[in-house]
């Protein structure tokens, strides 16, 4: 194992807090305003950090290690994403489920941190996080359903590394379906609008934030960064699909990966300037078209016989 | 084999001392524990050394009986589903002892762990027979030692309800098995499996047929869509320990059936996978929307094993599909994850069952919505409950995470392997909902039962009871945990009944195996570097608060002071959404007034298809009364004319019957 992992793992934890920065800023310009700066998060995560907590008489435990277990295990999932198109820390056969399922342990002990507050607006907040993560996660392996096709590979190692980009001629419109899906789950799991948005006012309409209510202080800050990471790990995929990341040179690569990120950072910026919020009734419906997307690839890439 | 006649006898001898000393309940106890636990050891001991490589001579009992000789033998397929029924079964036995012991003046309480051994001992003889006449034997015992379990409760109507459908169900099974080892032995020289095997070859189409009346009576056993309808209604009203076996070990015989009946009847046409794998995505779907729709603790968890009996199926499917195309890998990797996540499955359910039997009886219901903040109250039922939840979900770092690793494998490789077998790809995807709507199932239970604030007094009052309740959920965390940590070290076990089930040699199935096992390595650096990697944060986390100072108060309520328990979101809330997804499929009832909202889920196919249906018949039989109305003459002609049109059948077949 070379250093080039933890190079881009390390490198993948000090851009993510700058990727929210950058499609809040999008979204500010775009809609006429100079916004904050790209770089608020670093400041927001370093006071929160060194500012006291207020914790509710009716929470346990729970509530203190959902933020840690949150925390922690998206960046072992980080762990096992290949960033520059190369090896990641951790590869094996079958790791992609490893990685949903980090990510849904870290989700499942938000939840119960939320639902530990007894407050009814963080039980609101769980709730829909729920529903929209059980339906993020059939559209997520769908999407790995065809990039395994596409690559012949069960690792995530594989499927983003070399042998997509060279399938792009022969399985272009596959992986293109499973980029937009990528995009649209990214969306989702990162609290975004049209599936959730994280700057208004109201909490009876909103999902991810009204669940972290009660949280302040050094675990809000490391639910902030998590939420940033897990944006940025969406990215990478996304970074990992499109471009040939491994057959660049190791510094171009990692070079091209964070810039891929920002693109899909202006992106997410330009969709929260641009659309509204969807209905909470319509946000399944979303999330249903982000698992017929893949479905298509699928079927296109059993079909053409990859 | 003697060690496991000699062990199933210690475990029986305990059944028999609770019922011979029950004068004395601290002595009867003590033995039915000791010799139960003697036993389960004992028995154990071949069935270990079957699952590490020895081979054990079957035994063989001469009889007089149709059907050739009673055999008793242990291959690794019985020896994996042994380790089930004595390793579960002794934990719940001993939390048995504990959980019974409140209900000792109401009586039947010595015929019911009577029972419970007598259960154990007819489980472990349906495992190891090897001759259809001793099969069906011990079946119908195991069936009948249910029943008397489920009904312990019997002066409640609901109980009495549920364990009459269960024994409907249960017979259905048992005379479609009758039916499928009689067109069965009828080429054979007897009923031993292993005549029965030899003779699957010459069956042609009739072994179709015979697949498809298994399919169905160990369907009514292990209980997936539509035949689970017996199920939550059994495993409800049962006394918890009951539900943990029934849950945990007896609806995997259902399973083993299904092994067994594949195994027997050799390489399957693809349209036997196929229909399994259908039935896996449908009972996983479709049992866990049932689940998230129930707001009773224990019926919850019967619809979730409606759902993991359908993620067994997908891998067995997934097997099955491996045999009919013919690719070697896919039948290892499917057949593995199935037993895999049997073996995981009767752990951390039975885990979930005792841990909602600790919940009744310190506070009197299992209704979830009555709950709340036994975290504090019932903190090592809590843990308990936390690591069974995070298990069934299929979370790293426990079981659950792992079988369901190899599932996701077995369909990826599936849709890798060229072959038409490519399409059950798509059964990904739905192993992927099922998972998402676990969790959303589990957040919802430890958050309504657990967490918040007590809902009402009895929850208010509730406190941790001695060890005998926490002790064996204790057991059951370390395996879950052992097994998440350290997947290689069920491997091994698991691949030598893979190769029995795949008809492939141990050396050729481990092979086949080795990416699994590989993968199980490095599963087990990334469950250390999780829990390392939260250690850390933690502890950078308590520093930051402890240099910061920490302040408490009410929960924030968004401006409001006086919040009450009754405001937190309940269960029906929480399901709402999900619920409100699946529309009619989930076959909820809405109760929705100006302060209130309730769910009310209904057993569908029971209430909605199989009580019609039934009273039509009925109706139908009442119609026929006129022509039995009890007079001799006209029941003497229904016999003469049924033995005339017998005789006119044997004349136009020429002689033979």
């Amino acid at each position: 194992m070379t250093g080039t992992p933890w190079l881009a793992l390390a490198i993948a934890l000090a851009v993510a807090p700058a990727v929210p920065g950058i499609a809040a800023r999008t979204r500010s310009l775009l809609t006429g305003r100079r916004g904050a700066p790209i770089l608020q998060l670093y400041s927001d995560l370093a006071k929160l950090w060194r500012k006291s907590a207020v914790y509710s008489t009716t929470t346990t435990w729970a509530f203190r290690l959902g933020a840690v277990t949150l925390f922690a295990t998206t960046v072992l999932a980080a762990g096992l994403l290949p960033f520059d198109g190369r090896s990641a820390l951790l590869r094996f056969a079958g790791d992609f489920v490893a990685f949903a399922g980090l990510l849904a342990l870290g989700r499942f002990a938000l939840i119960l941190a939320a639902l530990d507050t007894g407050s009814s607006f963080e039980g609101m907040g769980a709730s829909r996080e729920a529903t929209v993560g059980s339906l993020v996660e059939p559209a997520l392996f769908l999407c790995f359903a065809a990039l395994a096709l596409a690559s012949g590979d069960l690792s995530l190692s594989g499927m983003l590394g070399t042998s997509p980009a060279h399938l792009w001629s022969t399985a272009g419109p596959g992986l293109a379906m499973v980029a937009v899906s990528l995009f649209l789950l990214a969306l989702a799991e990162a609290g975004r609008v049209p599936v959730d948005d994280p700057t208004t006012h109201l909490e009876l309409t909103m999902i991810h934030e009204v669940m972290v209510l009660d949280h302040s202080g050094p675990d809000f800050a490391l639910i902030q960064y998590a939420g940033a990471l897990r944006l940025t790990l969406f990215g990478t995929m996304l970074a990992g699909v499109v471009i040939p990341l491994a057959a660049l040179p190791p510094a171009l690569s990692i070079a091209v990966w964070v810039a891929v990120v920002g693109v899909v950072a202006v992106a997410v910026g330009v969709i929260e300037a641009t659309m509204a919020r969807l209905r909470l009734a319509r946000v399944p419906q979303f999330l249903v078209a982000a698992a017929v997307l893949p479905a298509f690839a699928v079927i296109l890439l059993l079909g053409s016989g990859a | 084999m003697s060690f496991l006649i000699a062990g199933l006898a210690l475990v029986l001898l305990a059944g028999a001392s609770a019922v011979v000393f029950h004068r004395w309940p601290r002595v009867a106890a003590g033995t039915y524990v000791t010799l139960l636990l003697a036993g389960a050891m004992v028995a154990l001991v071949p069935a270990l050394r079957v699952l590490t490589g020895a081979r054990l001579p079957p035994l063989t009992i001469p009889t007089r009986v149709p059907g050739g000789a009673w055999v008793l033998a242990l291959d690794p397929l019985s020896a994996w589903f042994l380790l089930l029924v004595l390793g579960v079964g002794a934990v719940a036995a001993v939390y048995g002892t504990w959980y019974l012991a409140g209900e000792r003046a109401k009586g039947g309480v010595p015929q019911a762990q009577f029972g419970f051994a007598f259960l154990l001992v007819a489980l472990a003889l349906v495992v190891t027979a090897q001759a259809a006449l001793f099969f069906l034997a011990a079946w119908e015992l195991m069936a009948l030692a249910c029943y008397f379990l489920v009904v312990f409760d019997d002066r409640r109507a609901d109980v009495r309800r549920a364990g009459m459908v269960y024994l409907l169900a249960t017979h259905a099974g048992t005379l479609l098995l009758f039916v499928v080892f009689g067109l069965w032995g009828r080429n054979a020289p007897d009923l031993t499996f292993r005549s029965l095997e030899a003779a699957a070859g010459a069956l042609g189409p009739a072994r179709s047929a015979l697949f498809a009346l298994g399919l169905v009576a160990f369907g009514l056993k292990a209980g997936f869509v539509p035949l689970h309808f017996w199920l939550p209604e059994a495993h409800a009203a049962a006394p918890s320990h009951v539900s943990a076996i029934m849950s945990g070990v007896v609806i995997k015989i259902g399973v083993y059936g299904i092994l067994r009946l594949i195994t027997l009847l050799g390489t399957p046409p693809a349209w036997w996978a196929w229909s399994v794998l259908a039935l896996g995505v449908v009972s996983g779907v479709v049992g866990v929307v049932w689940a998230v729709a129930q707001h009773d603790l224990k019926r919850l968890l019967a619809y979730h094993s409606v759902e993991n009996i359908g993620i067994i199926l997908l891998g067995l499917g997934a097997g099955a599909l491996g045999l009919a195309y013919q690719v070697p890998a896919l039948a290892a990797l499917g057949f593995l994850g199935a037993v895999l996540h049997t073996l995981n499955h009767a752990l951390f359910k039975s885990l979930l069952f005792l841990g909602a039997g600790s919940i009744l009886r310190a506070t009197g219901t299992r209704e979830m919505e009555q709950l709340g903040g036994l975290a504090r109250r019932m903190p090592l039922t809590w843990i308990a409950f936390l690591v069974g939840s995070a298990a069934i979900v299929g979370l790293p770092p426990l079981n659950g995470f792992v079988s369901e690793w190899v599932v996701f494998q077995a369909l990826f490789t599936a849709g890798l392997s060229g072959t038409p077998a490519a399409l059950g790809l798509f059964a990904a995807a739905g192993l992927g909902l099922i998972g998402g709507l676990a969790l959303a199932c589990f957040a919802k239970v430890c958050g309504t039962v657990f967490l918040g604030h007590p809902r009402t007094a009895a929850a208010q009052a509730a406190a941790e009871r001695s060890v005998g309740s926490w002790g064996p959920m204790g057991i059951l965390v370390l395996a879950c945990g052992f097994i998440g940590l350290a997947p290689t070290m069920v491997l091994g076990p698991g691949v030598r009944v893979v190769g029995v089930v795949a008809g492939m040699t141990p050396s050729a199935a481990a092979e086949l195996a080795a990416p699994v096992t590989h993968g199980a390595r490095l599963i087990s650096v990334t469950a250390a570097l999780l829990a390392g990697l939260i250690g850390l944060v933690a502890v950078l986390r308590l520093r930051a608060v402890r240099r910061a100072g920490t302040a408490t108060s009410e929960t924030w309520a968004c401006g409001y002071e006086a919040p009450t328990a009754r405001m937190q979101y309940s269960a029906s809330s929480f399901a709402a959404p999900l619920v409100g997804l699946f529309g009619p499929l989930a076959g909820v009832a809405v109760h929705r007034t100006a302060n209130a909202f309730a769910t009310h889920p209904a057993n569908l196919v029971l209430d909605r298809l199989l009580t019609p249906v039934w009273r039509g018949v009925r109706g139908a039989s009442g119609r026929l009364r006129p022509i039995r109305k009890g007079r001799l003459q006209l029941y003497l002609l229904f016999i003469v004319a049924t033995v005339s049109l017998l005789l006119v059948y044997v004349a136009a077949s020429g002689g033979e019957p």
